[in-house]
């Protein structure tokens, strides 16, 4: 009996060592810019827009897993080995890409965080610039387990999202019935708008951050059933919270039949309905989401530059040792900070290259995840099954589509 | 210097002119002189590896010998693609440094890879954006330096392992410039220079004391036994074993003559009875310097501003910072030159220069044998003091016969 008590104590603390990169990862998928989407699709297609969370957890988890499996064997980061196996003209192109894309998002996360300060009647101009070095420093200053501790409980905020759900007493039979049986007319505004979700959350950036972030873990190959596992409870949990935030949503904002365009009028919106303090707690979220996003964003961005250019990179490092790094990660904040402080700035415009370059960038890295994932040099006995490279394939073959139409969907404004 | 960013992809061709291929990788030697052995070259119908030996010329295309042949990979033959390019340095300690961005090889007297390049500068070679990244930063009144980390900075062992490995942690690194990078046996010990010198095929031996510094060929002839030292004597040219032993002081000189092989004694004496004129009263002064960073049209531009035709030109004799000679360039290879490149990227590294010892005789055979219309004259320092010119030359020589 004691001896299956240590056994499993063992083993809950493995798996407590090993938690962090998955569910870090896929929950700030649900980042600022998520939280936007997910508003914006459950208010205009309430209960409907739910049948697509049970495929979309499905693709994060596959693809999350093998891109940590790859960092994981190979003991180096994505970015690493498309340097080191396609050579400098590719890396260039790929990290300018990776770059864009992620500022983009970095942009639509501080305006996220922007928007929820002021939500609050906090001044932008002054808590937000006070926010970010906030963050800078922290992160600089601190090692990777007080980094990823500090990540941990900003997840945990988005605890906000069920108590709002609930507080919206919504429909819960119809709402759990509706991941499964889909119902309503499937239009072209339907597959953009769910396109558009499975996008903000199956994303450029998290497939480089999940990798550099396991490699900077130093998780080791004897513990691969542990992230495995850690990594699909992550995509569940996510997807959970963004139920629970379409729950909130549809239950009020939809069912009343007003119209929201992003996360901070939805926060205002849920008021109303749901009561003043569902409302802060939307809000609480997605001040939370945009601080998570923004910062794993840019770090991603550090993360890859450090790679593919070979300098030190690593959150346990110093500021003076990884200089590049920590700069690389500062000039993304600081232009999201001038860019949404911006009086008049188009975050249409923003949203829509950023989709666009992600949209681009995914299939390719697919395909770089495909070319390691099977590579026998890399990954010895760890490559991947047929299933999964049929997953791979075919998510690809999707979110090229979905990118497609959502680029379409936003010009001509389905 | 050629840089592999520059190399790869160049078309191959046989010598009746027949494209071959592309190449697109070299094999070399994972030892402390990392010799190149191997061009490998993508055909339409898979890939071949031809021995350096049968490479005829390098310029806009690679040119093969006649009837060139074909091999296979070595136990320890590393690929500079697979093995160095691209790859993370890291320090002893495991640190991540930077990565390799190009390859620098040095293709005189044999090819060998000369270190890496870790700059910016390799980067844009890649993107073919090297010149269009020098004019832009020349602009802003600055240059780029390229950041060179020289062989011996790197574990050849742990090449093989997978790993790009320093001897030393990240703050005692030491990045040269590029026209230092060359010479990379002047900065080892006499001890590690021997053991290089032993692993070394005869033929190249020969040449790598031929291509040392003065100092250099003195502190190994006053090292290693003399025994061992004659038997370099022997192989190496006449003209040049005089010449070194004409550095040496006379006691040692006595030590390593008796072991010498006869037929090189007898060369040797001879010679060394020429040595009583000085060389020094035929030098002179006038000759052409330019930084080893300078701009081939630079060069070119002050050659027409501050020279006169009085005496002429005939080399740019290429020195660094402290007044070494490092390289240098004929007229011609001048003219060749966009605008743009910097002297170091095309001067010719190991210079044949004299000392003020040397007898005018051979410094005469030398010009003849390296076809050399004026020598540079050098002291242990490798610093340049003056040039001796062949006219001077012949007529001293001349005047001493009549």
């Amino acid at each position: 009996m004691r001896e299956l008590f240590h056994q499993w104590k063992h083993r809950i603390l493995i798996a407590l060592a090993i938690v962090g990169p998955g569910l870090i990862t896929a929950v700030a998928d649900n980042d600022a810019a998520g939280v936007s989407t997910y508003s914006m699709a459950a208010a205009t297609f309430g209960y409907q827009i739910f049948i697509i969370l049970i495929p979309m957890t499905i693709l994060l988890a596959i693809t999350q897993e093998i891109g940590a499996r790859i960092a994981i064997v190979a003991e180096k980061g994505l970015a690493d080995l498309i340097r080191e196996r396609y050579g400098v003209r590719i890396a260039l192109i790929m990290y300018g890409l990776l770059f864009f894309v992620n500022l983009a998002v970095v942009i639509m996360d501080v305006a996220g965080l922007k928007a929820a300060l002021s939500l609050f009647g906090l001044n932008p101009t002054v808590f937000l610039p006070a926010i970010i070095v906030g963050l800078y420093l922290f992160v600089v200053l601190s090692s990777y387990s007080i980094v990823e501790r500090f990540f941990l409980v900003l997840v945990a905020f988005y605890g906000t999202y069920v108590l709002s759900a609930f507080m919206a007493k919504p429909d819960w039979a119809t709402a759990t019935s509706s991941l499964i049986i889909p119902h309503g007319q499937i239009t072209p505004r339907f597959l953009y708008v769910s396109i558009a979700v499975l996008g903000t959350t199956i994303t450029a950036w998290g497939q480089f951050f999940i990798n550099s972030y396991v490699k900077d873990k130093h998780v080791t190959t004897e513990h691969l059933k542990y992230n495995r596992a850690e990594i699909y409870l992550g995509a569940i949990v996510t997807d959970t919270l963004t139920f629970f935030m379409m729950v909130a949503v549809a239950a009020t904002i939809f069912a009343n039949k007003i119209i929201v365009t992003d996360a901070a009028q939805a926060a205002i919106a849920i008021r109303p309905f749901a009561g003043n303090f569902a409302g802060i707690l939307f809000g609480v979220g997605l001040l939370f989401a945009g601080m998570l996003g923004c910062v794993i964003v840019a770090l991603t961005t550090a993360y890859a530059f450090s790679e593919f250019f070979g300098y030190s990179g690593s959150l346990d490092e110093t500021f003076r040792k990884s200089r590049l790094f920590y700069t690389t990660l500062l000039i993304q904040l600081v232009i999201g900070t001038i860019v949404a402080l911006m009086p008049n700035i188009s975050l249409f415009a923003i949203t829509l290259a950023a989709n666009f370059v992600n949209g681009a960038i995914l299939p390719v890295i697919f395909y770089f995840l495909y070319e390691f994932a099977n590579n026998e040099a890399i990954m010895g006995t760890h490559t991947n099954n047929k299933i999964q490279n049929w997953l791979l394939a075919g998510s690809a073959i999707v979110i090229i589509f979905a990118s497609l139409v959502g680029l379409l969907g936003q010009i001509f404004g389905w | 210097m050629l840089y592999f960013a520059e190399l790869a992809g160049k078309y191959v061709t046989s010598s009746d002119g027949k494209t071959i291929g592309r190449l697109t990788d070299f094999a070399f030697l994972a030892t402390d002189q990392p010799l190149i052995t191997k061009l490998r070259i993508d055909t339409r119908v898979g890939h071949i590896l031809v021995p350096i030996s049968n490479m005829r010329s390098i310029n806009g295309t690679i040119t093969l010998t006649p009837g060139f042949e074909t091999s296979g990979v070595s136990d320890n033959e590393l690929s500079v693609k697979i093995h160095l390019l691209d790859q993370q340095i890291i320090d002893i300690k495991g640190n991540k440094v930077v990565r390799v961005n190009d390859v620098v090889i040095q293709d005189k007297p044999y090819f060998v890879i000369a270190g890496v390049d870790v700059g910016v500068l390799g980067i844009a070679r890649w993107l073919k954006l090297e010149q269009a990244l020098n004019r832009l930063v020349s602009g802003f009144g600055t240059s780029l330096r390229s950041d060179f980390l020289p062989w011996e900075n790197i574990q050849p062992l742990e090449l093989s392992r997978g790993k790009v490995q320093l001897k030393h942690e990240e703050g005692k690194l030491t990045k040269l410039a590029p026209e230092d990078l060359a010479d990379h046996l002047e900065r080892l010990s006499v001890k590690n220079l021997t053991k290089i010198l032993d692993l070394l095929p005869n033929e190249y031996e020969t040449e790598v004391i031929q291509n040392l510094n003065v100092s250099r060929q003195r502190e190994l002839l006053r090292n290693i036994n003399p025994k061992h030292a004659a038997a370099i004597l022997s192989r190496i040219d006449p003209d040049e074993a005089v010449d070194i032993l004409l550095t040496l002081s006379e006691r040692r000189r006595n030590l390593i003559t008796p072991f010498l092989t006869d037929e090189a004694k007898s060369h040797i004496d001879y010679l060394l009875n020429l040595s009583k004129t000085d060389i020094g009263n035929l030098a002179t002064t006038d000759f052409f310097c330019a930084d080893p960073e300078e701009t081939a049209g630079n060069v070119r531009r002050r050659m027409k501003r501050d020279t006169t035709l009085a005496t002429p030109l005939t080399y740019v004799f290429v020195t660094n910072k402290k007044k070494e000679l490092v390289g240098v360039c004929n007229l011609h290879e001048l003219l060749l030159q966009d605008m743009d490149v910097p002297m170091y990227k095309f001067m010719i590294p190991n210079v044949v220069a004299v000392y003020l010892t040397t007898p005018p005789e051979i410094a005469m055979k030398k010009m003849v044998k390296y076809k050399i219309y004026s020598l540079p004259i050098i002291n242990d320092k490798r610093q340049l003091l003056g040039i001796v010119t062949i006219d001077d030359l012949a007529e001293a020589m001349q005047e001493k016969q009549t």
